[in-house]
């Protein structure tokens, strides 16, 4: 039953994610990448990532979607139905994309993952991680100290990354203003 | 239990990091490029959560390196979008094909 829920999250995750790609108006286009990001967030689920699923549901769904819709309503006449939505590579372009997931999935076939279970099988199988008691192991509260502990090694970048956060939004308000001072 | 093999994991990754690449290297408007690299860097996202799931049930690194990503994700969207407004502000345009010339 869990494992049927999986294959129709990837099937709405793969459907949208086309629509997404293929659609002729953006706006439906922006709607349909919303659905897909609501569905990695099912896989995320099954991944024993709570706080990542409702991190991708806040930032996707609800900011990058949003900007992405604020976008499109700005730049209007890429909406009318004139003009082609593809350019003239489109047999090139499915040519490369077909080749690059060709040689991963025969990669992946001869790989070592191809023969064993979930995570959550070989963790169950495994007698000294199972007392790790994944039911009191809480995913938020462990990730603070995960983040900025300086032993754990991810301080320096974490930092970092608030840095260019920053710094990227002050620079999306300054390349954005109308008058270049 | 549920035991789905981490295989199929990197199966729904890799497709959806296809779609993606063929979004970006085919559409016009650039906003739509855009929507491309977003759904390559959530094909990315699940390959490092099912990868470090697969290494230990319990581990948070898969979880850290995600975090990160988004992160960078979102300041490159902002960005992005920022730079596609300029440009349809200066060239009534917002076709990456067309929008060839670094200035006028």
């Amino acid at each position: 039953m869990a494992n049927v829920l999986f294959y129709l999250i990837a099937g709405v995750i793969i459907g949208s994610a086309f629509l997404a790609i293929t659609l002729r108006n953006l706006f439906h286009c922006a709607l349909f990448l919303a659905l897909t990001m609501f569905g990695v967030s099912g896989i995320f689920l099954y991944l024993n990532s709570e706080f990542l699923a409702a991190v991708q549901v806040l930032i996707y769904v609800g900011a990058v979607t949003v900007l992405i819709i604020f976008g499109i309503m700005l730049t209007r006449n890429v909406m009318d139905e004139k003009t082609r939505v593809m350019n003239g590579q489109v047999f090139l372009a499915l040519v490369v994309a077909a080749a690059m997931m060709a040689i991963s999935f025969a990669a992946m076939n001869k790989s070592v993952f191809k023969t064993n279970d979930h995570p959550m099988a070989a963790v169950s199988a495994s007698p000294d991680q199972s007392q790790a008691s994944p039911s009191t192991h809480t995913d938020v509260y462990s990730l603070g100290p995960e983040l900025i502990r300086p032993e754990k090694g991810f301080a320096f970048a974490f930092e970092f990354v608030s840095i260019l956060l920053l710094s990227a939004l002050v620079g999306a308000i300054v390349i954005a203003r109308k008058d270049p001072a | 239990m549920s035991t789905i093999p981490v295989v199929h994991f990197l199966y729904l990754a890799i497709i959806l990091f296809g779609i993606g690449l063929f979004g970006v290297l085919v559409r016009k408007n650039a906003i739509s490029v855009l929507m491309g690299v977003e759904l390559m860097l959530n094909a990315v996202n699940i390959n490092y959560l099912a990868f470090a799931k697969y290494w230990n049930w319990n581990s948070l690194t898969g979880t850290v390196f995600v975090v990160f990503v988004i992160t960078i994700a979102a300041a490159e969207a902002a960005v992005a979008l920022a730079i596609v407004i300029s440009i349809y502000r200066q060239f009534k345009n917002a076709n990456v094909d067309e929008v060839h010339y670094l200035s006028q």
